[in-house]
């Protein structure tokens, strides 16, 4: 279904229509709804899938300007049409989710963090030190799927305490864990009180999810 | 109606455009083209007719070009705002220019001129910031950082609704909402500025400016901006007014304290003017900027 986010129009994919509690599910960097394969099955209800801005089957937002807040308010706009959903986010989505969570605890029971592409954004501190985006070549355009522009999402910063902030609020949080060195933000979350650590298994993650819904 | 005039407003010589990342910058220029270069950026919710009467004044030794920000003046709307794109139009005019250029921005597109410097620090020569050093700490900084994302995106679902500023029956009205914010400022410029930040249509004026760039520019907090000042490798002058305004200038220890982490920094402090410096003492500012730069 279309929905609107301002001027953007957003693309929200419905996976599975069973009867019970709702799952919004957040794509990576570069990624699409199509990504989610099999997980869905491991849901208890239905589960929606949402294609970010420059992303799938979205709009690209004129003129750039896409950061994981801006996201993350494709996901509220996405929120607001369920009433109620737990949120599961891989990579770039995972971050996305972590804001939702905490943003919005009240409508999101619990979110599910998974790694992906766009984990790491521009790091704990400011430096600016990367190269600033460029104009999207035609062939650029016809030729990709998302928005080449999407990669400045790379450049935000993303510290510690910032996260930890959204952590602190957040209902129920999930981070999934296969022992590999992750950005600091994500690091500071597995030892977060609220946080609990599940094995990587994407449908053994949504069935941890699913299960002990407070 | 006629165009309102303003004591030392000089209208541009030439206009143009820059493509820059889906955007089309519109661009003011004074001065002789094969002068050195002199970029301008202005503030928030302002445009770059706001430099109408500094840029005459620099232009006596440079070519000056003033860029109307996306969002802002006659560039054009965006779908989203990030303090990075703006940061990337600047940097798009700083390489449109083919020369090495210097950088002079008031307030907002001070901290985004600043920015600019450190990422093209190869194509900027020097950097002029006029208050443009960020906020003292949020205004609501007392509110958790969740709760301000849950009010942004408030903001955004409402974002469907609203298409347009709401018009302003006369010209006049328009002109006093901006004295609202720029109480310091002559009732003679707010006109001259509210005849080229607005337009008029059959249903009374708005302000070309994009409300959509009222949700700010993303993350961003003040405890950023010293840490980024550390690799800033461009000269800076930093110039202040000395009277308190609706915005600016900060508190001396404050500022003193974010300013100490610029490597190669001059200050300078004008006397009897607020925010906005070079519109109530623009020959004072502009002297302190030509020193700077010298030849």
């Amino acid at each position: 279904m279309r929905l609107e986010h301002g001027r953007i129009a957003l693309e929200l994919h419905e996976l599975t229509h069973r009867a019970g509690p709702s799952l919004l599910l957040l794509h990576a960097l570069y990624g699409s709804s199509t990504d989610w394969g099999e997980a869905p099955a491991a849901w208890p209800g239905p589960v929606y899938a949402l294609d970010f801005s420059g992303h799938g089957q979205s709009d690209w937002v004129v003129g750039g300007g896409y950061c994981p807040e801006l996201l993350a308010a494709d996901a509220d706009v996405a929120l607001a049409h369920l009433g109620r959903a737990a949120v599961a986010g891989a990579g770039l989505g995972a971050y996305v989710a972590l804001l939702l969570a905490g943003a919005r605890p009240d409508t999101v029971p619990a979110a599910l963090l998974l790694a992906g592409a766009g984990l790491d954004g521009a790091g704990p501190v400011p430096l600016y030190d990367r190269d600033l985006p460029v104009e999207r070549t035609e062939s650029e355009q016809a030729q990709s799927a998302h928005d080449p522009l999407v990669w400045v999402t790379e450049l935000t910063v993303r510290p510690v305490d910032y996260a930890a902030s959204f952590a602190q609020r957040a209902r129920r949080l999930l981070v999934a864990e296969n022992g590999t060195a992750r950005p600091p933000w994500w690091e500071a979350l597995r030892h977060h009180p609220n946080c609990e650590l599940v094995n990587d298994d994407v449908r053994n993650a949504l069935q941890r999810l699913a299960g002990n819904n407070r | 109606m006629t165009e309102p005039k303003f004591p030392g407003a000089v209208p541009p010589e030439r206009t143009s455009t820059v493509a820059s990342v889906g955007v089309r910058l519109n661009v003011l220029e004074w001065g002789d083209p094969a002068a050195h270069p002199l970029v301008l950026t202005h503030g928030m919710w302002d445009h770059a007719r706001s430099f109408a009467v500094l840029a005459p004044l620099l232009a006596r030794r440079f070519r000056v070009i003033a860029v109307d920000a996306r969002g802002h003046g006659d560039s054009s709307w965006s779908d989203a705002y990030m303090w990075f794109m703006d940061v990337a139009d600047i940097a798009h005019v700083v390489r449109s220019l083919g020369r090495p250029t210097h950088l002079v921005g008031h307030s907002k597109g001070g901290g985004q001129a600043t920015d600019a410097a450190r990422a093209e620090p190869d194509r900027v020569i020097k950097l002029v910031n006029i208050d443009g050093f960020g906020p003292p700490a949020l205004p609501d900084g007392d509110r958790p950082v969740p709760v301000r994302c849950a009010e942004f995106f408030e903001a955004r679902r409402r974002l469907a609704q609203r298409r347009d500023w709401r018009p302003y029956k006369t010209f006049e009205d328009l002109v006093e909402r901006r004295r609202a914010q720029n109480p310091r400022l002559t009732a003679e410029w707010l006109r001259y500025f509210a005849f080229h930040g607005g337009r008029s249509a059959s249903d009374g004026w708005r302000w070309k400016s994009d409300p959509f760039m009222a949700n700010g520019f993303g993350p961003w907090q003040p405890e950023w901006i010293a840490p980024s000042y550390r690799t800033l490798r461009v000269p800076m002058l930093a110039i202040t007014g000395s009277e308190p305004d609706t915005w600016g200038p900060l508190p001396e220890a404050i500022l003193a304290e974010r300013l100490s982490h610029v490597p190669q920094l001059e200050r300078c402090t004008i006397r009897g003017a607020g925010h906005f410096v070079h519109l109530e003492r623009p020959r004072e500012t502009a002297d302190a900027i030509l020193d700077f730069l010298g030849h």
